[in-house]
């Protein structure tokens, strides 16, 4: 019964979801379809659904991602790219730098990838198509640094992660994501510059306006200065993860409104909707994840896997490694938040049986699915650029994959030397 | 800005028309919704802050309407064709055959909403006929689940509405 349920679980989800079906309706009904013909019960549906979004901590979703929202459109996105042109100066890849730093301090405001990588997209598709870079290019460029948003503070897995394990607290896994979120983003510098040398592209007009480094930093003190607010409300307990991020959507409204002047009722409102669908869509497939979830673990697929996979090996390197691929390749078919709610009853054990820092434990497995967000054929945020850009994702696989492997890089380095997770929370004591 | 650049679809092309009642109402919904969590959350830092009063307890409220918001968003994203997935294989089919598959996928969207709507009805129901409370402010709990049978009843009819327009299409 759990190889037969198994397999049709698995091999109905893929089924849909190659064939093109919403991610959400694919895990829903592959999951509905296995409950059916196992008789596992389907009155439990309901609730699993219902509670499944119905999490206070989640509500730090719909938050972060309105909060990058009214960022962007209160023109922040564009001012921090000037900026940071000003600080990168003009250069062969110049631009691609640009996107990569304002992705990080973007990730700094608003904790989800693909909202991160929407929004700097939007800004940054313009000026680099003018310098030749190729759709693809840019599409793979800010998918890739977009996903640095769920390991720079704030970021919902994290908050998630904390909730399901404990011993584990916000703030240590805020802190200590942060090297590991700035080494990503570094990482991804290397094969954009390199790219757009190879390729002979991305080098500025001669005659291209530039802006002075002080005027663009007055005009980006007011967004450089939202991650501080958020990050040290957080730090100084005087905020919830949800409260930071509702502080941070009224701080850009009154920028956008009162300092700005970018902003009219009208954005106010599309802000709204537009945030709340981006939200519906993030929030349903984690409502309609837990009907997967809950056909797997009642067949006890996922406990057959966690003893497989313990049963594989005692060498903790070579379990690490093994954890890193399935994290990976998981990452690459649903959300971090769903991961950790499939996953987390498998791997803790796991990492309780080798003795591994749970803080340490979870900025590694956020970092494989920051890199499975945008690994083809199935990332999120890749899908999200490629539908700003307007170019297929097939059209990406030459270029994402050297940033595939540059940040691939970054997580070797933070798996085998675990002080660059937990030196700094040690340090500010919040280990 | 353009609308919903960010989450717009040159994807899959069927050919489509828009849908007849325009998504606008759902959309305008779910503004609300989100200017409301918004507002809530905002209001009790404000509170907390100024004085020493907390009305956390606002927070069942607060997940209901986010689930209120999600499946709102969901109906909408239908309606549009704005959910997160993978269209690779199906862009490279020849249009009509691509169409038969979007009908099939939309029919297996529409079993699996009218499944939880109909479940979630009952659930709904048990918890109206058992008259439970919920844990935090002792509101009958139905008048929370209620809308997941409700909502899904839009969606539903959302979802069939594209799958006449897809198969009308020219």
């Amino acid at each position: 019964m759990i190889l037969e349920g198994s397999a049709i679980l698995l091999l109905a989800f893929f089924g849909l979801l190659f064939l093109g079906a919403p991610i959400g309706v694919a895990l829903g009904a592959s999951g509905i379809l296995v409950i059916g013909i196992e008789g596992l019960g389907i009155m439990a549906l309901p609730t699993n659904v219902w509670t499944g979004i119905a999490k206070y901590p989640l509500l730090a979703l719909p938050m972060f991602v309105l909060a990058g929202m009214v960022f962007e459109r209160s023109g922040v996105a564009k001012r921090l790219v000037d900026f940071a042109a000003a600080i990168v100066g003009p250069r062969r890849g110049g631009l691609a730098i640009v996107s990569v730093l304002v992705c990080m301090v973007l990730g700094g405001i608003s904790g989800s990838g693909a909202a991160d990588a929407a929004a700097v997209a939007a800004v940054m598709l313009p000026p680099m198509l003018r310098q030749g870079y190729p759709r693809a290019y840019t599409a793979s460029l800010v998918a890739a640094a977009g996903s640095t948003a769920v390991l720079i503070p704030p970021s919902i897995p994290f908050i998630v992660y904390a909730v399901l394990v404990p011993g584990v607290s916000v703030p240590a896994l805020f802190i200590g994501g942060m090297i590991p979120g700035i080494l990503a983003g570094l990482s991804l510098l290397v094969p954009a510059v390199w790219l757009a040398r190879r390729g002979g592209f991305g080098l500025p007009a001669a005659d291209e306006a530039r802006i002075p480094l002080w005027q663009a930093f007055k005009g980006a003190i007011w967004g450089l200065a939202a991650p501080v607010v958020i990050l040290g409300g957080l730090r100084s307990g005087a905020f919830t993860p949800t409260e930071a991020a509702v502080v941070a959507v009224f701080y850009g409204f009154f920028v956008g409104l009162v300092i700005y002047r970018t902003l009219t009722w009208r954005d106010i409102y599309a802000v709204l909707r537009d945030s709340a669908e981006v939200s519906a869509v993030v929030l349903i497939i984690v409502a309609l994840a837990t009907i997967f979830a809950h056909a797997g673990s009642t067949l006890g697929a996922f406990d057959a896997l966690a003893q497989s996979l313990i049963g594989m090996t005692s060498n903790p390197t070579v379990m690490l490694l093994l954890i890193t691929v399935l994290v990976l390749v998981a990452g690459m078919l649903i959300d971090a938040i769903s991961i950790f709610l499939v996953f987390l009853p498998i791997l803790l054990p796991i990492a309780n049986t080798f003795g591994w820092d749970l803080t340490w434990f979870g900025v590694i497995l956020t970092m494989n699915v920051a890199i499975g967000a945008f690994t083809p054929p199935m990332a999120v945020n890749l899908m999200v650029t490629c539908r700003v850009a307007g170019c297929s994702m097939e059209s990406t696989v030459p270029w994402v994959l050297w940033f595939v492997a540059a940040m691939l890089g970054a997580l070797l380095l933070v798996t085998f030397v675990p002080e660059l997770v937990l030196f700094l929370p040690r340090m500010s004591g919040a280990l | 800005m353009t609308e919903h650049a960010d989450i717009q679809a040159p994807g899959l092309q069927l050919g489509e028309a828009p849908p007849r009642i325009p998504v606008t109402v759902e959309g305008a919904l779910a503004a609300l919704a989100m200017g409301t969590l918004a507002v809530i959350t905002f209001a009790n830092v404000l509170v907390r802050y100024f004085t020493s009063i907390s009305f956390a307890f606002t927070e069942e409220y607060s997940v209901a309407i986010m689930v209120v918001l999600a499946f709102l968003g969901t109906a909408a994203a239908f309606a549009a064709d704005r959910h997160i997935r993978m269209t690779f294989f199906t862009e490279r089919l020849p249009v009509r055959t691509a169409r038969g598959i979007e009908i099939g996928l939309l029919l297996v969207s529409l079993v699996l909403f009218a499944a939880i709507g109909w479940l979630g009805a009952l659930y709904t129901w048990d918890e109206y006929r058992f008259e439970s409370l919920s844990a935090g402010l002792g509101v009958p709990q139905w008048l929370y689940t209620v809308w997941m049978p409700v909502l899904s009843a839009v969606i539903v009819l959302r979802i069939a509405g594209r799958m006449v327009r897809v198969a009308r299409a020219p």
